[in-house]
């Protein structure tokens, strides 16, 4: 299981990776372990208004239906038009290529509230068990 | 005893074929054709329509199903209403066949009340009258109008005119989000038809269960379905060839088509129920009691002019209710089972109480969700969208509701309706051996799952 450094991490398993005053987000290599085969990801439209901790997407898996929790607030400004057609990208990259969305923070006091890397991976790692 | 029965659509014939069973003299008087809007306008041309557009989409998936085609698949619109069409006739065809075996006497022509005991057909160059000691009205319904939508039949259509296309539209916008625009929505957006759908309601579909909307709105969106809803349609312009309509979120939407599905009008002016004592309510809708007897002593009514449940099946059931009755045999009409199917696809059926129904009657009540994904058979088929949602009374632990979208809900939704009927309890469903592998085997879990109990659920936080 990967967890990259650079990011941070909200516990319904979505990171966010910061740039100025936009954040990348998407789903943890965990969550799309824990969901298997990805085959739809209902993409949020752009200019809509997300709401940490709120529901902006729902994925669907060949054994589940999930919703994804918004890790900060802010409105989306582009999303993967790509995993449209190739949701599965998400379970091959979850932090690369299987990004969701971009999202112009409205309060980036909030990235304060998440987790760092080694902080996710033990908050992981309890709920495996 | 002389019964005519005006209309011969599923409540009409019906009727009809009923009295004439328990021995009386039928004469149904239709001004178009048997079948009514159900088989000439609704329930069976949009299946068959569905049909091939089902099969047209498993071919495009032949690859996934390890079928390789030689050449690509194409759709001729002229072919499948040609073979839509013949369906039509087969079941026409059928019914004057019992009509004919039952000694029913079919007249064509519109009738028109002249009193309590005679009518008027005017049929192409004849008119006739008629006496009867019993008559049931059953002149259904068509679609509604409002004037900023008037249609034209061209580029602004009603359902009537969709099944009459020949030639594919590029692009389409569906003006009303219920029943028969999501319908026509999937089978055209099947064949490659750009379709808009705009909704005055908050959501698609809004008679059904809240979730079952959203799964349908979801459903829509995987397949580029265009879906405003909350929204009205303010003003529609033909201009050249094509309709412009203003959306009161500002957004004009330009299509080569308009398709109006916003609801159904009543077909209860112009027949003469003035003439006869036959009262009508502020829809228009023909006022019956229990037994389908209207205001006057000798007269019953049946089916969508009764604007009750507008369903071909609920006018069928009155119209053997309202025929028991006439010849001597009492009988009334029970609506707390009403199964209803939505073939979009995935299709939806539903009976008995949704959640939010219950809500707001203030039942204390309990649900349980079995996903359809979950399931062994449902991964063989190659369809896993959907869910089954069993509403229970918490108290009782009997089931309410069931509502289902999925692969054939439509089918799944009579065990439940059996069920409800029978007043049975959640831990029944659950506890009667499902075969295996089935989708049926998806109620039964989500039975199970009332109590947390699913076998192939995880368990719940």
């Amino acid at each position: 299981m990967n967890f990259p450094d650079d990011l941070k991490y909200h516990k319904e398993h979505t990171w966010v990776r910061v740039s100025g005053k936009k954040a990348t987000v998407g789903i943890t290599d965990y969550a799309q372990d824990q969901l298997g085969d990805i085959v739809y990801i209902d993409l949020p439209d752009v200019d809509s208004e997300i709401e940490k901790d709120a529901e902006f997407s729902e994925i669907e898996s060949t054994k589940a239906t999930s919703s994804v929790i918004a890790p900060v607030s802010g409105t989306i400004v582009e999303v993967n038009e790509e995993l449209d057609e190739s949701p599965e990208i998400i379970n091959e990259d979850p932090y690369g290529k299987g990004w969701i969305a971009v999202v112009e923070l409205s309060d980036p006091s909030e990235l304060d509230d998440l987790m760092d890397a080694s902080d996710y991976q033990s908050y992981v790692e309890e709920e495996a068990k | 005893m002389k019964l005519c029965v005006l209309g011969a659509g599923p409540g009409g014939y019906v009727a009809a074929i009923k009295a004439a069973q328990l021995g009386a003299e039928v004469t149904v008087v239709e001004e178009t054709e048997v079948g009514g809007t159900c088989l000439n306008r609704g329930c069976i041309p949009t299946k068959t329509l569905l049909a091939s557009t089902e099969l047209y989409n498993r071919i495009k998936e032949a690859d996934r199903f390890g079928i390789e085609l030689k050449a690509e698949a194409t759709a001729s619109l002229q072919k499948i209403m040609e073979r839509k069409n013949k369906v039509v006739q087969t079941q026409v065809k059928g019914i004057k066949g019992l009509f004919k075996s039952w000694s029913v006497e079919l007249k064509n022509g519109r009738g028109t009340l002249l009193s309590e005991r005679e009518i008027k057909v005017s049929g192409a160059d004849t008119e006739e009258r008629m006496t009867f000691e019993r008559l049931i009205i059953a002149t259904g319904s068509r679609p509604a109008e409002i004037p900023l939508f008037e249609f034209d039949g061209k580029k602004i259509i009603s359902s009537t005119e969709a099944l009459e296309l020949t030639e594919l539209p590029r692009s389409m916008l569906i003006i009303g989000a219920g029943v028969i625009g999501c319908e026509f929505a999937c089978i055209f957006n099947a064949l490659g038809t750009e379709i808009t759908m705009v909704e005055l309601l908050p959501r698609a579909v809004s008679t059904e269960d809240e979730e079952i909307s959203s799964v349908l709105e979801r459903e829509l969106k995987k397949k580029k379905i265009k879906l405003f809803t909350g929204t009205k349609a303010e003003k529609v312009e033909i201009k050249d060839d094509s309709v412009h309509t203003t959306l009161s979120n500002g957004k004009m939407i330009v299509t080569e088509k308009v398709l109006v599905s916003i609801g159904r009008a009543l077909n209860s002016h112009g027949i003469g129920l003035e003439n006869a004592g036959v009262e009508m309510g502020q829809r228009g809708e023909i006022k019956v009691d229990t037994r389908m007897k209207t205001t006057a002593e000798n007269i019953y009514a049946v089916g969508d002019v009764t604007g009750g449940i507008l369903l071909a099946h609920v006018a069928s059931r009155e119209g053997i209710v309202a025929a028991s009755n006439i010849m001597g045999e009492p009988a009334e009409m029970d609506y707390s089972v009403v199964p209803a199917a939505i073939f979009t696809s995935p299709e939806i059926a539903s009976v008995g109480l949704r959640e939010h129904q219950a809500r707001e009657r203030g039942i204390d009540y309990t649900t349980g969700h079995f996903q359809f994904r979950a399931l062994g058979k449902a991964h063989a088929m190659g369809e896993i969208s959907g869910l089954i949602k069993v509403v229970a009374d918490g108290k009782t632990d009997r089931i309410l509701g069931v509502h289902i979208i999925g692969p054939h809900a439509s089918d799944l939704v009579h065990e439940a309706a059996v069920a409800i009927k029978a007043g049975l309890r959640v831990k029944e469903i659950a506890d009667t051996i499902h075969a295996h592998p089935t989708l049926a085997e998806g109620l039964m879990e989500a039975a199970e799952d009332v109590h947390g109990e699913a076998i192939h659920l995880p368990k719940k936080q």
